[in-house]
């Protein structure tokens, strides 16, 4: 069974590069724990899901989104 | 991107910056935009708090090692990060002929498949 085709958010509005200063859009990407959202949940494409994660992955190292969310130390 | 510590007076990180760019070595003055103190996602340190700056700079490979050397020994300085711009925002859209060609691409790996 194939599962359906989503569109690519990213593909839909024209972006090239994701900015890993955009927390509002990373936002949109990661789980309520601070998880990568799966492509197959998000519908993005493998272009922008490896752009994405290397995007989430850089905003978390500059303190933009967190590690881990819930958590206080 | 630089994030400083937000105690520090905005011209000790206006000099600081200046410092760090003289290092560089380039010609231009790097543009920075300046996000200010906002709160961090988590805690660094006892820090709840950085002082943001984005700088685009153009400069010689050769003189990055001595740069960042600068900045980790900078201990207001709390967290940088370089990377190459051509890879962010600000590259034009994608075309019509970038978004079929990819569309294309795609229909054909799902034949491949079948």
């Amino acid at each position: 069974m194939r599962r359906p085709q989503k569109s690519c958010p990213f593909c839909e509005g024209r972006v090239r590069w994701v900015d890993y200063k955009d927390d509002r859009t990373l936002g949109r990407f990661i789980t309520d724990q601070g998880k990568i959202l799966p492509s197959r949940l998000s519908g993005t494409c493998a272009r922008h899901q490896r752009q994405l994660s290397t995007a989430i992955k850089r905003a978390r190292y500059l303190a933009i989104i967190p590690y881990l969310k819930g958590h206080t130390a | 991107m630089y994030i400083f510590d937000s105690t520090l007076e905005d011209s000790a990180i206006n000099d600081k910056l200046t410092r760090f760019h003289d290092l560089l070595g380039s010609p231009e003055t790097p543009e920075s935009d300046h996000w200010g103190r906002r709160q961090l996602a988590y805690q660094i340190g006892p820090r709840e708090n950085g002082y943001y700056v984005v700088s685009r700079f153009a400069a010689d490979p050769a003189v990055l090692p001595e740069y960042e050397r600068a900045l980790r020994l900078d201990d207001s300085v709390m967290r940088y990060l370089i990377t190459l711009h051509e890879h962010e925002v600000g590259a034009p859209a994608m075309s019509d002929e970038e978004l079929a060609a990819q569309a294309a691409r795609r229909d054909d790996d799902d034949d491949d498949e079948d």
